[in-house]
């Protein structure tokens, strides 16, 4: 089972506290709902293993506190993370005008620059919608971001937003690792391949 | 069985034509040699060369510009392995698409290429392009580097099975064999069209038969080779390059001085100073200047060159182009010093082996030093004891040291080693005065944020102005001059040592940006950064008044994090403290008196609050404990929150501060709380876990806010977890009313069940959340005992980093165009490398000789220019011109010289070799003699001896002599085709190859 998963990938799911940062990753894990799922505390973690356009993913998948407070501690697992996903709340114009905030913690904390990020809006379900799809849009053409809005409660775009995610990330070259290490980085130099099969320039003659 | 199988055929009969079945074909009884003929005909069907070839007449110099791309496979005759390799010149589409308009019985484009001079001589090319001039060939040579078909049998039988091969499938390109051994690089082949074939046939000899040397010879040969009975032959068309080879460039001074180590121990400013690299070649890196003179049209008649007498002057020639012979891996400081510091990577010895210590002894005091440290943990007044082992154990480690290292044997001499620990530490000077500490200098010099500074971040090195980066390149260098290994260990022995004193001092560490460790940058990095924080909290709590303080409110703390990263040291406190006011002071020095600031404020407000809650809520649990309470750790007050029950303004409390971590600790930290794994038991527990924070928060918030409840604390803490609504109460009133979210409600969810738990106790009585005696004595043993080999590799990151700045800022001054892509090369490559743990070694010897290569052009370069004396000329057009000439002779394999010997690059080309000449007639040595008469012998005649030291004197003789014949002529008969003969010949003093092409009609012999 094991052998034929491409890479391991490290997400983040971050946001603003209240968004639904945990329930969009229990829809996509379990595929469940609670409309009681307890604040997290610090950071939580999940593992699943999806498959994209026939590659074979496992995913780490790091639910962080959106409070205030737990910021000083949670940015230390942004290391080494691959995606991030940002949430928020379609019905909370706060916690969508907090995003610069979130964007600048990930470039301070975040130990690569090649991150695919993905702007996700929550809650499309509720009524009183307070951010316009336009919006979100808006903010994640400007900040070169994936966008999807989703509803964990009613499942919707949940797996797309993942799925894409991925795909993006599979296609990102040297932003993962192959599991079985072969297809490392290589750097190819056309002269000098060149140059070792064909007989150099002035080889006929001196 | 058989029943089963008789049904199948019946079968198989009944739904085929009965004529198939029946047809069968033996190729049972194949002999090894069909079988490699069948092998050699399925590849060239495999490839697609079957058919008539086509394609446009070549563009000028399109062999050179144009992409070659070869494709291989394996076949084998028998148990004898060959390769066979399709090498074509890549064509663009639309040439194939001009096939409807071919002429049935068309040449092959191979024969007709044998007649274009628009590719002649090209610069690089496989050398059958260079012979023959084909745009596309097969060549079938044994696979194996050593093996060779020598026997004249074997060849005929290979020139056999090629030639069956072609005629069977009709492929219209070229076949070679390669005959002999592979160093000869001889090839026999054949080249099959319709009613038309071409031989390619070779001649390579170690010795030039005398009369073959020169031009009317050879045309001798080639004219009885076609042996073309027409009378009055057509005239043949000649094109001739001569190569002219200058390897003395006397007048140049090289090499480069190397910088003067004795200057700087010295304490000057010498060639080198501890925190720069060096750079440029030792040696010459242009070994040889080719000129090559060529004559593309001449016509058989216009021009004599025979044994007496020569028209070819080289500075006639219509055609001049020039290529330089760089040397071979030049050597350069800058990559010598790269290669000599990542040797150290696979050093095995530890810091003691190489300092030849007793490692008993030292593991012994490593003991003592960690269970000195960890008594201190239970030490509940650690202050004074702290103190006193403070100078022992300085003391005794550097007692220690001089022990055993005798003055004589130390590896570095005090002087280098007192220069590199000031460079390192340039507030030690400082402190030598006043005793107190300097503070750390980052901000005063900081660099802008520019792209070249945050190259840390994709290198995972350290920033440029850091301590870490400085103590790489001081130990790069002292890896290269001053002793080696020992040097280095040295060194770092000495680094350990100061950070030890540092920690027991109080001493924060200069050139380490303030705050937690910088997760970007390499690990050594970020452990001095951790050692920081820690002496930073320590030195916060030894400075406090109170001889009790166990409280580590840190200085630094409560300053949002995200800013303190970047702001440092004393600028940065004096900030804040501006900042703050009076607040800041309160928690950064905690003394007394300022504590009582905000008590006196609030005290007796409190107090009434207190009462009269009491009467009130006096059942609310908690609150009966606390209501009596003073209030402690108050940061300061909220500002728009009140508490909800007392009314009381809601204070914002002292906190501690999270660990700082390393991202080694993360690491360990992510793994346990990921092997918690993902059930709810896990989650739960990876929950609690992490609550250690916030307890402590809530108690901190318990004792700052006396008589508050869980909603008081979730509306600072966690405010959208507080939901308040506009309702009209009974009076109809509008009123605020509020409550915790549906999650915070939940029964012992974790929030309730930590506020349950806390007590009111203030950050400084609290349980340490970051102990930072014993992360810094981690931190210090675990520098401690890194190899010299880890030290480099945790280093190396910031060496590469330094040599590509180097690179980069001695590439501005001469602005290499090849030089910047190689930069960019280097550093998106370094990023993907470097950025992963362990990076594997031959990825990092990659990026290194990247690097080298990118120093050998540059110092190229500059011995170009200095060899065009581009920097004496005057004349700011020709200036221009030459420094052109000099960029594209560095970047494209041969130049060609605009105006000839006549031109300003040209005239200039010319001097050199007439100073040259000079220089060897002069100096009469015995070497250039022999050298001069072998070229005499072979020339033979003692005419021409004086025609080469008179008339072509500016010159030496010619290196290499080329020449291509060619004609159109029919062959074998006078009433054949007529078709294109080619032979091209190449003399050298060791080397004799005639290369000839010639075509036969085979329908009407």
């Amino acid at each position: 089972m094991d052998e034929d998963i491409l890479t391991t990938l490290k997400i983040l799911i971050i946001g603003e506290s209240g968004v639904g940062k945990s329930s969009l990753l229990l829809r996509f894990t379990d595929d469940t709902f609670d409309p009681e799922l307890a604040a997290t505390i610090g950071v939580d973690f999940k593992v699943k293993t999806i498959s994209v356009d026939g590659n074979k993913a496992k995913l780490a998948i790091w639910d962080t506190a959106g409070q205030e407070r737990f910021r000083t501690l949670t940015p230390s697992y942004y290391r080494g993370a691959q995606g991030v996903i940002l949430v928020y709340d379609v019905t909370r114009r706060d916690t969508f005008v907090k995003l610069d905030n979130w964007l600048n913690e990930l470039e301070t904390y975040c130990t690569r620059n090649d991150i695919v990020k993905m702007l996700v809006g929550n809650k499309i379900d509720k009524e009183n919608r307070a951010v316009d799809r336009n919006e979100g849009l808006k903010f994640a053409r400007k900040h070169s971001m994936l966008f999807i809005e989703a509803s964990a409660k009613t499942c919707d775009g949940v797996q797309c937003a993942f799925e894409e995610l991925v795909e993006k990330i599979i296609q990102t070259p040297g932003l993962w690792e192959s599991e079985s290490q072969n297809r490392g980085v290589k750097l190819s130099n056309q002269e000098e391949g060149y140059g070792g099969r064909a007989c150099g320039g002035y080889c006929s003659m001196l | 069985m058989r029943a089963t199988a008789q049904w199948l055929h019946k079968m198989a009969a009944d739904s085929e034509p009965e004529s198939e079945v029946f047809e069968i074909t033996d190729f049972t009884t194949a002999s090894e040699w069909e079988r490699f003929i069948s092998k050699v005909e399925e590849v060239l069907n495999d490839w697609k060369l079957i058919g008539v070839s086509s394609g446009k007449p070549l563009e000028k110099g399109v062999y050179t510009t144009g992409i070659w791309e070869e494709k291989s496979d394996e076949i084998s005759f028998a148990d004898f392995r060959f390769s066979i390799t399709h090498h074509y010149l890549v064509q663009e589409a639309s040439d194939k698409d001009g096939k409807e308009e071919l002429v049935e019985d068309a040449l092959p484009l191979s024969m007709q290429d044998l007649l274009c001079m628009n590719n002649d001589f090209p610069p690089r090319a496989h050398c059958l392009v260079r012979w023959y001039g084909l745009r596309e060939f097969v060549v079938i040579a044994p696979a194996a580097n050593n093996d060779a078909v020598l026997s004249e049998s074997k060849c005929n039988l290979l020139l056999s099975s090629v030639s069956i091969a072609l005629g069977n499938t009709g492929c219209q390109v070229p076949l070679f064999v390669q005959i002999h051994h592979k160093w000869r690089r001889m090839y026999v082949g054949e080249c099959q069209g319709p009613g038309v074939r071409t031989d390619f046939e070779m001649v390579h000899l170690r010795k030039v038969p005398n009369q073959y040397t020169h031009l009317s010879g050879l045309l001798d040969i080639f004219k009885s080779k076609i042996g073309c009975p027409l009378t009055p032959l057509p005239p043949v068309s000649i094109a001739i390059r001569l190569t002219y080879v200058l390897q003395d460039w006397q007048q140049y001074f090289w090499p480069q001085q190397p910088p003067d180590i004795d200057a700087l121990i010295g304490g000057e400013v010498g060639g080198l100073e501890f925190g720069k690299l060096p750079f440029g070649a030792c040696e010459d890196p242009i070994s040889e200047l080719h000129l090559a003179a060529t004559w593309p049209h001449l016509t058989e008649g216009i021009i004599v060159d025979n044994d007496v007498y020569s028209d070819l002057d080289p500075i006639q020639a219509p055609q001049w182009s020039v290529r330089v012979r760089k040397a071979d891996n030049p050597q350069c400081l800058l990559g010598d010093f790269l290669t000599e510091f990542f040797k150290l990577c696979r050093r095995k010895e530890s810091t003691d082996e190489i300092l030849g210590r007793s490692t008993f002894e030292e593991d012994g005091k490593e003991v003592a030093d960690i269970t000195h440290a960890l008594s201190k943990l239970t030490e509940p007044a650690p202050v004074p004891i702290h103190k006193l082992s403070v100078t022992n154990m300085v003391h005794s480690a550097k007692k220690k040291i001089r022990k055993h290292r005798g003055v004589d044997d130390s590896p570095l001499n005090n002087e280098v080693l007192n220069t590199i620990m000031l460079f390192l530490f340039p507030d030690a000077a400082d402190k030598l005065t006043d005793g107190s500490e300097a503070r750390p200098s980052t901000s005063r010099n900081n660099p802008p944020e520019s792209e070249e500074y945050n190259l840390y971040s994709q290198f995972k090195s350290a920033p440029s102005d850091s301590l870490t980066y400085k103590l790489a390149l001081c130990l790069c260098m002292i890896n290269f001059y001053h002793g080696g290994v020992k040097g280095v260990a040295h060194l770092w022995q000495e680094f350990v040592v100061e950070m030890r004193r540092r920690w027991e001092k109080n001493y924060l560490i200069p050139g380490l940006a303030n705050g937690s460790p910088d997760l970007r940058c390499c690990l050594l990095h970020q452990k001095l950064q951790m050692l920081n924080c820690c002496i930073e909290r320590k030195k916060a709590r030894d400075e406090g008044k109170k001889p009790y303080t166990s409280d580590r409110s840190p200085s630094g703390s409560s300053c949002d994090t995200g800013k303190a990263v970047d702001c440092s040291g004393g600028d940065y406190q004096k900030e804040t403290e501006k900042e703050r006011g009076e607040v800041g002071k309160s928690w950064e020095s905690w003394s007394d008196s300022e504590e009582e600031f905000f008590e006196c404020l609030s005290d007796t407000e409190e107090l009434k609050g207190n009462g009269q809650e009491n009467g009130k809520k006096g059942t609310k649990e908690g609150s009966k404990e606390s209501a009596n309470l003073k209030p402690e750790g108050r940061l300061h007050p909220h500002g728009k929150l009140t508490l909800l029950h007392p009314g009381e303004p809601l204070y914002i409390p002292v906190t501690q501060e999270p660990a700082p971590m390393t991202e080694d600790l993360l690491e360990e930290q992510s793994e346990v709380l990921a092997k918690l794994g993902t059930s709810a038991e896990g989650a739960h527990l990876r929950a609690r876990m992490q609550s250690a924070c916030l307890l402590s928060d809530m108690e901190s918030f318990k004792a700052a806010n006396p008589g508050c409840c869980l909603e008081d604390f979730v509306r600072w803490y966690s405010p959208r977890d507080y939901i308040e609504e506009e309702v009209v109460d009974e009076e109809g009133n509008r009123v605020l009313k509020g409550e915790l979210s549906a999650r915070m409600k939940i029964p012992s969810n974790m929030w309730v069940e930590a506020w349950e738990t806390a007590k009111p106790v203030p950050a400084r009585r609290q349980r340490r959340l970051f102990d930072d005696t014993r992360e810094a004595e981690k931190v210090l043993h675990y520098l401690a005992v890194q190899k010299p080999a880890d030290l480099a590799r945790h280093l190396l990151p910031c060496v590469i980093h330094a040599a590509v700045l180097k690179v980069k800022e001695e590439e501005t001054l001469e602005d290499i165009a090849s030089v910047k892509k190689i930069i960019k090369q280097i550093i998106s490559h370094s990023s993907k490398v470097l950025r992963f743990p362990n990076p594997e070694d031959k990825k990092l010897e990659e990026i290194i000789a990247q690097i080298m290569s990118a120093e050998a052009i540059i110092a190229r370069a500059r011995s170009l220019t200095a060899k065009f004396g581009i920097e004496k000329c005057d004349q700011e057009e020709e200036k221009e011109d030459l420094e052109r000439f000099v960029n594209c002779l560095l970047e494209q394999p041969e130049v060609s010289v605009i105006g000839a010997g006549r031109g300003p690059a040209g005239s200039i080309i010319h001097k050199l070799f007439v100073n040259a000449q000079r220089m060897t007639e002069s100096s009469d040595e015995v070497a250039t003699m022999t050298s001069l008469d072998e070229e005499l012998k072979r020339s033979g005649s003692s005419d021409e001896r004086r025609l080469n030291l008179g008339a072509v004197a500016d010159f030496p003789p010619p290196a290499g002599r080329e020449l291509i014949l060619r004609i159109t002529v029919p062959r074998p008969a006078p009433y054949s085709k007529p078709l294109p003969q080619r032979m091209y010949s190449v003399i050298t003093k060791e080397d004799f190859r005639l290369a000839g092409a010639f075509s036969a009609d085979t329908t009407f012999f």
